[in-house]
């Protein structure tokens, strides 16, 4: 339970801290809220807005009954009656729309959301009549990091995937994996395979070791960060190659080599023995080159045959 | 033998000796290979951040293997040289290449960081080491009025391909994973085989005289050759061991701001872009450096020697001067006092190869360089923990880079104490000196086979 007390402090103080910047009115609600009341914590976000539009993001870890007020300053027509509604993900929430007065300067408008799972979280938008409007982004805490490149592992090897949360964000409650087979996610659990898989969690960090590759194991795997009000996912691609792969570009090159090398001493000798043809002012020494420079194509055994002289 | 050049006794390398020619060849070589060798290993960061996360292993064990491999290419150094001495060059130098590329090969295998400690580090340090000295010493042999030009371009080789191989690496392990680009870098390296393949062998003259005509294989026959391959003797000669103090000392303070310069610039408060900058532009000036020195020397306006003092202290001077330009907090001076170290160390480094035939003269070249690749790299070991150590404990960067400043302003001191060193033309470079010395006929009959290589090279070179 500590954990989920720390989280409500940390909200809390989030709200104290947007206090500071932005101006709260706290007025009492002018309708009864959308949903039951349930047991489920209660919390308040306020915004101002001073011109035309606004978006705030919000991180959710828990299920919270969360009252959304918007406070709007008008434009200079100052009507003293405005219709304002919600919207959910663009779409208009049935039953939200109501006539907003201008009281003490700005228009008001609050609502109470039940945000309870995934589906609760969205982008939430409180619209003064088609001119200001207040977007709240409700999400679960996203993972930060995310490797764009895919991870390049062997057939017979294993790959290591990981995943991890911030530290600034709230901790999940656990991890899970999932691999995408072509049509949807499917969860991967490790008793089903547990000479192919491997998970370890731990707090913040959570790897997926997958043994003995092969070809078919290439795709896009998912990490997902569980928390109460959902999971966030990060994805990552792993493909598996053989290794004909590098063996290739590898071979090439000692192709080049050999050949490089073969020409050198190729070279060589047909250079010496233009020297042995040329046959002008050919001292003793130099016929003692000769068959020295003959035998530095057969891997310099001239100088232990010179010193033997 | 009807080409005897000049006198022995009056020899002075102006006069004879090869330059150009074949000679440019080798260059190329050596620039290929040298950047095999030093930009693949400033390079590897890129594998190491895989390493990490594959293995889970800590940064600091992942970066013992270049560490390893470092130090074996130092350690081997001497042996690769003594091998060159009793084989030749050739073969030293492909096999070196050889194993190189095996190393990184039987890497891209691995399944634990021991085996990565084996391959990369050991095998592939050993391949290195058996490739750079050979190598460095064979395009040296083959130059003499325009040595320091030549080693300039060479080395400028590595801060040239660590620009490109980072980039490529990094495609490499994006496409293939760390394994098969381990695999293609093996490849590449192979390339240095056919690198030493350019290598004309020319035999070593003084081998068979060093070999008792009858000699008994008793262990002291057998220790004698292999310290007259190792070039032992010259430890007990003083020119070469102040030299080779020197050199350690200049070592020990040179490779701290490649460590602490970008820590050091993050601390005095500069972005991770500006800090990265200026090490860049360090680098850059590097390249210029070694390039620009290396033609200056060859004006001969000055004695190698001279030149090489003057980067040195300079280099120790603005070592000195990193933490007191970014005192005030001007990011300005930091990167115009970062310039002046990189072109400075760049400078420098051309000119530390190219003293050293000056000291103990061309034949004996080799297994100096071994020698000396193998000592100074024990005190690039001590330099940059003791800098860590000093910033630990004080807690900035200021101790650390005023100490590391101090050490190679000591080598230049040290170097004032060589012989010679206060005149205003060069010493004749000494001449060999055969274990028997008593046999005077001996003594000329090496002479005359000492101007054999430069005759051979000559007509390679036709």
């Amino acid at each position: 339970m500590s954990a989920s007390w720390k989280q409500l402090s940390s909200q809390i103080l989030l709200l104290l801290i947007s206090c500071r910047h932005i101006n709260t009115k706290t007025s009492s609600p002018t309708q009864p809220p959308l949903a039951p009341i349930t047991p489920l914590k209660t919390d308040v976000r306020s915004i101002v807005l001073k011109g035309e539009s606004h978006t705030e993001k919000m991180e959710l870890v828990n299920p919270v009954n969360l009252t959304l007020e918007c406070t709007w300053t008008g434009n200079q027509n100052k009507l003293p009656n405005i219709t304002g509604y919600w919207r959910k993900d663009g779409e208009e929430i049935q039953n939200s729309r109501l006539s907003v007065q201008f009281h003490n300067g700005q228009y008001n408008i609050q609502q109470v959301f039940s945000i309870v799972s995934e589906e609760n979280l969205g982008n939430y938008s409180c619209v003064f009549g088609n001119e200001a409007k207040i977007s709240f982004i409700l999400e679960a805490p996203q993972i930060g990091e995310e490797r764009d490149k895919p991870i390049i592992s062997y057939v017979g090897d294993s790959a290591v995937i990981t995943c991890k949360m911030d530290d600034a964000k709230p901790m999940p409650n656990t991890w899970n994996w999932y691999r995408y087979n072509g049509t949807e996610k499917e969860q991967i659990f490790v008793a089903a395979e547990p000479h192919h898989y491997e998970i370890i969690n731990k707090e913040r960090k959570t790897r997926l070791v997958v043994h003995n590759l092969t070809e078919a194991d290439s795709g896009l795997y998912y990490c997902g960060a569980v928390y109460a009000i959902g999971t966030t996912m990060s994805h990552v691609e792993l493909k598996v190659i053989t290794f004909m792969e590098p063996l290739k570009p590898f071979i090439t090159i000692v192709v080049e080599v050999v050949v490089l090398v073969a020409a050198i001493l190729l070279y060589e000798r047909s250079q010496s023995k233009k020297k042995a043809t040329a046959g002008d002012g050919t001292t003793a020494d130099q016929k003692n080159m000769l068959p020295q420079g003959d035998d530095n194509a057969t891997e310099g055994s001239s100088s232990m045959r010179q010193r033997k002289v | 033998m009807t080409k005897v050049k000049s006198n022995p006794e009056s020899r002075s390398e102006e006069v004879e000796g090869p330059d150009g020619g074949w000679g440019w060849v080798l260059l190329a070589a050596l620039f290929v290979s040298t950047s095999l060798v030093f930009g693949l290993m400033r390079s590897l960061g890129v594998f190491f951040v895989e390493f990490v996360q594959y293995f889970e292993e800590s940064s600091q064990a992942v970066s013992w293997i270049s560490s390893t491999g470092l130090a074996a290419q130092q350690f081997f150094s001497p042996l690769g040289a003594a091998l060159c001495n009793a084989y030749n060059a050739r073969l030293v130098v492909m096999t070196g290449g050889f194993l190189a590329g095996l190393g990184l090969i039987l890497a891209s295998q691995a399944t634990c960081l021991a085996h990565l400690y084996l391959t990369m580090g050991v095998i592939s340090g050993l391949g290195w080491g058996l490739v750079f000295t050979p190598m460095v010493a064979t395009v040296m042999a083959n130059f003499t009025r325009r040595r320091t030009l030549a080693l300039g371009l060479a080395f400028s080789s590595i801060g040239l391909s660590s620009f490109a191989f980072n980039p490529l690496f990094q495609l490499l392990v994006e496409m293939y994973a760390w394994r098969g680009a381990l695999l293609i870098l093996g490849g590449l390296s192979l390339n240095i085989v056919a690198c030493g393949a350019l290598i004309r062998p020319k035999q070593r003259s003084e081998a068979p005289a060093k070999v008792d005509p009858d000699s008994r294989s008793s262990c002291v026959a057998q220790l004698q050759r292999v310290s007259s391959y190792l070039e032992l003797s010259l430890l007990f000669e003083r020119p070469y061991v102040t030299y080779t103090l020197a050199i350690s000392l200049l070592n020990a303070g040179y490779f701290v701001p490649y460590f602490h310069l970008v820590a050091h610039s993050r601390q005095a408060g500069f972005s991770e872009y500006q800090a990265a900058f200026v090490m860049s532009a360090a680098g850059a000036t590097d390249i210029l450096g070694r390039v620009v020195s290396g033609w200056f020397a060859d004006l001969r306006h000055f004695r190698l020697i001279h030149l090489l003092s003057l980067w040195t202290a300079l280099a120790g001077v603005f070592i000195m001067l990193l933490p007191v330009s970014s005192l005030s907090g001007s990011y300005v001076a930091l990167v115009v006092i970062s310039l002046l170290y990189g072109f400075c160390s760049g400078a420098l480094t051309s000119l530390a190869f190219a003293v050293v035939p000056l000291i103990v003269g061309v034949e004996r070249m080799m297994g100096a360089l071994g020698l000396l690749q193998l000592i100074e790299s024990s005190a690039g070991l001590l330099g940059t923990p003791l800098s860590g150590l000093l910033k630990d404990i004080t807690g900035n960067y200021m101790a650390s880079f005023m100490v590391a400043g101090s050490f190679p302003i000591l080598g230049t001191l040290t170097m004032a104490t060589l012989p010679h060193y206060f005149s205003c033309t060069d010493p004749p470079p000494p001449q060999r000196r055969s274990l028997d010395d008593k046999d005077k006929g001996l003594n000329s009959e090496l002479e005359q086979m000492n101007s054999l290589p430069s005759d051979t090279s000559n007509r390679s070179a036709e």
